[in-house]
């Protein structure tokens, strides 16, 4: 009989560590906690059992696998849970763990919501993050949104409420636009892809000539479902890449869609976008009145300037001077502003001819005007009246002759009539 | 015929050099009949004005139509 052998075994080298089953669920729910952290799980519950404790411990399935999963009570949660029964799917917030007196692992949830409104913020959160990681929303990429534009783009449904309530707003405001209307629908299968053509149908209208100077592009409000086009990552390419600078339109119930952030302006509604893209004709006439009264003002100071220098020249002068036609201008120049201030429309005219006539009075009375034709004006050394007669004159008398812009001054050698006429 | 906003550019400039010291008489005279001048045509634009919509449509690439648009 051979000799027996003993049984081959295998021990562990020395250096090799023996592991306690305790020591190896706390290794696994350390490598699990800390590898995989907090997750996003999307499953169907199924055997739903609420414990006295409260604690909520359920499995979440699809087609191939299944994990089981607790909501602990008294977690504070992020967002309210949705009532959860079996069946359901959802979407949850949590980790995973493992519970070490079993053995098993299992995700615990945090947050529970059905999947399908869940999944739309979900994915509406990524893509925010995935855009903003890229730079799109970055404030030196927005375009300025011109003061008063000549040409809008309309980018919505041709059916909808939108455009009517864009059109009217300008059609109050600033009807001195002219509106160019991409239709497209904005909900739907299709509406993804008709406002990317839209987009780009704008781009290539604007590029041939019309020259648009801003696209608004929007429909009214509507469920997170309804205003699934503009959350949708083409749409915000397309915004993005168009050089029209473009002003998003979005009715919310949520606070933002994806456009809103890739979009040069924002507005809450398409009739608030209509109004940040025009400005109000009535303020804009405001404004150009303020401006002509302002230039009014500017112009009488330049009048009234102008007739203190006559006068103060006038008084060593011997022009006749129309003083109370001037003056009697200047008080009808004043009514006629006072008018003009208060809106009244043929003062214009008044106001025009009366500046026309003070203007002529003001060519004509300029007393500098003969002596830049060349002629002077004689008195005695000392004295503003002119000299009208040389008999009044001798030999040795002192004169002053007053030419553009010099004074001269003379003794009198010999006085002789002349025959001027 | 220059636009709106153009010719609100001008009376802004006018109005600015009208302001300036060194303006000669008749050169404010000047300045100010230009900037009512402006100004008349403005208003005068701007309580005319009439909404004109178009619908922009791409028979092919690069080409387009218009059609009136009309609310429905």
């Amino acid at each position: 009989m051979p000799a027996s052998r003993a049984p081959r075994t295998l021990e562990p080298m020395v250096s090799e560590r023996v592991y306690t089953v305790s020591e190896v669920n706390r290794t696994a729910k350390r490598l699990l906690e800390e590898g995989v952290g907090s997750i996003w799980l999307r499953g169907e519950v199924s055997n739903l059992t609420t414990a006295a404790s409260g604690h909520l411990y359920f499995t979440l399935k699809d087609d191939h696998a299944e994990v089981s999963a607790a909501r602990f009570r008294g977690r504070v949660a992020l967002l309210p849970s949705a009532q959860i029964e079996n069946g359901m799917e959802v979407i949850a917030y949590g980790r995973l763990t493992v519970y070490e007196p079993r053995g098993r692992y299992q995700f615990v949830a945090s947050l529970i919501q059905p999947a399908g409104a869940g999944a739309l913020q979900i994915a509406f959160e990524q893509l925010k993050r995935k855009l903003e990681a890229e730079g799109l929303f970055d404030p030196q990429h927005k375009a300025p949104i011109p003061v008063t534009p000549e040409r809008i783009g309309v980018i919505t449904s041709p059916t909808g409420a939108a455009v009517h309530d864009v059109l009217s707003v300008l059609e109050r405001r600033w009807p001195v636009a002219e509106v160019f209307l991409f239709a497209s629908s904005v909900q739907g299968e299709a509406a993804v892809g008709e406002l990317v053509a839209a987009i780009h149908r704008a781009e290539a209208f604007s590029k041939e000539g019309a020259d648009l100077d801003v696209l608004i592009v929007g429909r009214g409000g509507g469920s997170l479902e309804d205003l699934a086009a503009f959350n949708d990552e083409s749409v915000a390419r397309a915004i993005y890449g168009c050089p029209i600078p473009v002003v998003s339109a979005v009715g919310h119930e949520i606070d933002f869609s994806i456009c809103d952030f890739v979009a040069d302006l924002r507005a809450p509604t398409p009739s608030a976008a209509a109004e940040l893209v025009s400005p109000d004709r009535a303020e804009l006439a405001t404004a150009v009145d303020r401006a002509v009264t302002r230039s009014l003002r500017r112009l009488s100071a330049h009048l009234r300037r102008r007739e203190e220098v006559l006068a103060a020249s006038l008084k060593g002068y011997v022009f006749r001077i129309p003083g109370r036609a001037l003056e009697r201008l200047g008080q009808r120049l004043d009514l006629a502003t006072e008018r003009l201030l208060r809106g009244e429309r043929e003062a214009w005219a008044k106001r025009a001819r009366a500046l026309e006539r003070l203007s002529d009075v003001l060519r004509v009375a300029d007393p500098t005007l003969p002596l830049r034709r060349g002629y002077s004006v004689t008195t005695r050394w000392g004295e503003a009246a002119p000299l009208r007669d040389a008999a009044q004159l001798s030999p040795g008398d002192e004169i002053e002759t007053r030419i553009l812009r010099s004074r001269i001054r003379s003794r009198v050698e010999e006085v002789k009539p002349v025959d001027d006429d | 015929m220059t636009t709106i906003d153009e010719r609100l550019k001008k009376l802004e400039a006018v109005t600015q050099r009208l302001e300036a010291d060194d303006v000669s008489l008749e050169e404010a005279l000047a300045l100010f009949e230009e900037g009512v001048e402006l100004a008349k045509g403005i208003k005068t634009d701007l309580d005319a004005a009439k909404l004109k919509v178009k619908q922009v449509i791409e028979q092919a690439k690069g080409t387009f139509t218009m059609e009136d648009f009309d609310l429905p």
